[in-house]
């Protein structure tokens, strides 16, 4: 599997890793499974096409926004701006193509310029955190709620009704069965996924989550590193504003509300540590298979609505159990 | 630095006593309008003063504009404060304003938490201000024990809405099979008041089964993924969904779309948002419940303004006045047309004055 070249990056491809660790690094796939096959034998409707194109329509945005989230925790930053971008995205892009509330109708152009938005927001979030030198927690934070005003300041408190055929179609069109705004969000996968494997970039993002002082030393651009990151995952944030603007077919300054928590739960559980350095994209994309396919078996099954959040909140604290390798820790603040 | 610019404006020397003199009288002349701006305040009209929860949502922002329009029918001055959810910024802001007028101004909140409105009445009562607290309040916390500063608590009673919704819905599913229904927060007042009509109304019809009840929170998001997931475990045993708020029922008729069955599944919502009615109009929803909150921006204030200026005593108003549900508006497909050319396209006019007019009986604890 790919973590193994990912990890070498960091290790130089050294000593083989002891059996546990690899055990722990698989755990994902495993309870995504058992998940699968638990709640398939309580209710079978769960293994119908239907239900999973349904299931994916409901991935697809974690999906992007965990791809941005997954490369700024590699680096060993956070980043708190998701729904802040997310938000400014679905706002901006509502107010560009065929709408109910102004006469625009900017079409593929409203996409681009979305995703320059996100780009934007991202490239600011960057430099602010590496020029000012303000901990990424901090700067996103800030961002967040910057974008979240600024969107409200352009919808004064209403949502704009989005009646263009083409965001409305990534939704409600399909292509072998599944919508078209699936088929995007596996695009970005493979973006991600390339970008993490096979460029520079990717490689110097694990090398700054590994140890960023040694990769200061070694003569990598951590600043125009983290930059570059920031400013991508900016634009995965703005490919899921998108999406969730298609998918309600509006666009309100409401609509990225609790996407943070299920991005970084996502992340989280599909074993990227958030310490830096390990993991990826590849176990982001299981990772919101976990948190979706849970979700989507608990009203399936039954579960009380009151043991649900529970629920997810335990599987956090699970995966997070599950993935840290113990013996390289000696301090947990 | 500024004396440097003078000097260079003025191409000659300043000495240091005519710079001094001419700094004084530029302060004189900055503090001269201020003093008739607020001698203007104390004799003329108190400054009114809405605090919401935020103006991201379209319901409060209706509210907003209806405060707007009533400032404005009066001539006072109009502020608006926002909690954003946080009950400290809430009690904070109205503190400060309270400072800044004097006490006098008239206060309609919608308290953030019901535990809030006790602060936020007390303070008022302390600097002379009068208030009306709408939604939220503790069931011990009365009106008559503030005299007269505490003027009203309105509310909206959850129950025969729910009721009628849930009416609407099975009467257009032809009066049986089965629906599903989407909650509000599970502690939220108005959550559970609106549970409780959709049980009783399902009490009421037998032949109508609920498949399942869950929260989605007041979140569209939310809305969507349960109704994804209802689709899957009932397929077309669904024939209609209730929904506790027009948000959540806007996305379930989105999830009815990517499944091909919007506008086949009848929807129902409450709180007369814009979209909500469009929906209705263009066949998506069946119904849904307008609170009017232009009414309650506008009239909140409009009923502490009265009091404040001596239009009517609050201490001699029957208790019926001083806790009292408003009156919805049942919005239909036959009358969601009239409802949407009176109150979306054009500014509702309503008459400030009228301020019982949608008395709707005393609030019950």
């Amino acid at each position: 599997m790919s973590l193994d070249t990912s990890a070498s990056a960091t290790d130089s491809g050294a000593t083989p890793r002891p059996r546990r660790w690899r055990i722990a690094s698989w755990a994902p796939v495993i309870v995504l499974v058992a998940l699968c096959i638990i709640i398939g034998l309580i209710n079978p409707n769960f293994f119908s096409f239907g239900n999973f194109v349904r299931m994916s329509q409901t991935a697809m945005i974690p999906l992007v926004l965990g791809l941005g989230a997954t490369f700024i925790i590699l680096m060993g930053s956070i980043d708190l701006s998701v729904e802040g971008i997310l938000t400014l995205g679905a706002v901006i892009l509502s107010m560009l193509v065929l709408n109910g509330a102004n006469a625009n109708d900017l079409g593929i152009f409203g996409i681009f310029i979305v995703l320059a938005v996100g780009a934007s927001v991202g490239f600011i979030n960057g430099v602010i955190h590496v020029r000012l030198k303000v901990p990424s927690f901090m700067t996103t934070l800030g961002v967040w709620f910057i974008g979240v005003g600024v969107a409200n300041a352009l919808l004064g408190g209403m949502a704009t009704r989005i009646n263009s055929p083409m965001i409305r179609g990534l939704a409600i069109d399909r292509f072998l069965g599944f919508p078209w705004g699936v088929w995007l969000a596996l695009l970005c996968f493979v973006i991600a996924l390339v970008i993490q494997n096979y460029t520079r970039l990717g490689r110097y993002i694990y090398a700054l989550g590994g140890g960023e002082e040694l990769a200061e030393l070694s003569g990598i651009p951590v600043g125009r590193v983290r930059i570059m990151t920031f400013t991508l995952a900016g634009i995965f944030y703005a490919v899921g504003g998108i999406l969730a603007a298609a998918q309600l077919g509006l666009g309100n300054a409401q609509i990225g509300n609790g996407r943070l928590f299920t991005t970084i739960t996502a992340v989280v559980v599909g074993g990227t540590a958030l310490t830096g350095g390990r993991g990826g994209v590849h176990q982001t994309l299981i990772g919101v298979l976990i948190v979706v396919v849970l979700n989507n078996g608990m009203v399936l099954m039954g579960v009380k609505p009151s043991v649900q959040i529970g629920v997810q909140g335990l599987m956090i604290i699970a995966a997070v159990a599950l993935s840290i390798d113990r013996k390289l820790i000696r301090i947990v603040k | 630095m500024v004396k440097k610019l003078i000097d260079h404006a003025m191409n000659r020397r300043v000495g240091r006593r005519d710079f001094l003199k001419g700094a004084a009288a530029a302060g004189a002349v900055g503090a001269f309008p201020a003093i008739i701006t607020r001698s203007a305040f104390a004799s003329e009209h108190p400054t009114v003063v809405n605090s919401i929860r935020s103006l991201s949502n379209p319901y409060h922002a209706t509210w907003n504009a209806g405060g707007a329009a009533f400032a404005n029918s009066v001539g006072a001055d109009y502020v608006t404060l926002v909690t954003e959810g946080n009950s400290e910024k809430g009690i904070a802001d109205i503190k400060a304003i309270l400072a800044k007028t004097g006490g006098n101004c008239v206060v309609n909140v919608d308290p953030n938490d019901a535990p809030d409105a006790r602060p936020i009445v007390e303070a008022c009562k302390d600097a002379g201000a009068y208030v009306v607290t709408q939604w939220n309040k503790p069931a011990d916390l009365h009106p008559w024990d503030y005299d007269p500063n505490y003027v009203a608590h309105i509310s909206f009673d959850g129950v025969p809405y729910g009721k009628a919704m849930a009416e609407t819905l099975i009467k257009a599913m032809g009066g049986k099979g089965g629906i599903v229904a989407l909650g509000g927060i599970e502690s939220n007042t108005p959550a559970i008041a609106r549970k409780a009509g959709l049980m009783q109304a399902l009490e009421a019809n037998p032949d109508v089964e609920l498949l399942d009840f869950q929260v989605a929170n007041w979140s569209e998001t939310e809305a969507l993924e349960k109704t994804n997931a209802w689709l899957t475990q009932f397929g077309d045993q669904i024939s209609g969904i209730w929904a506790a708020n027009d948000g959540m029922a806007l996305a379930a008729v989105e999830a009815l779309r990517a499944d091909g069955r919007a506008g086949t599944v009848p929807v129902t919502g409450i709180d007369g948002i814009q979209l909500a009615v469009e929906a209705i109009l263009n066949g998506e929803m069946a119904g849904t419940v307008a609170w009017d909150p232009f009414w309650q921006g506008g009239m909140g204030l409009s009923i502490g303004y009265h009091a404040k200026t001596g239009g009517f005593d609050p201490t001699t108003e029957p208790k019926d006045h001083r806790e009292f549900y408003g009156k919805g508006v049942i919005i239909t497909a036959d009358s969601a047309q009239s409802y949407f050319d009176n109150n979306i396209a054009a500014e509702p006019t309503l008459d400030w004055n009228d301020i019982w007019g949608r008395v709707n009986g005393q609030i019950v604890y």
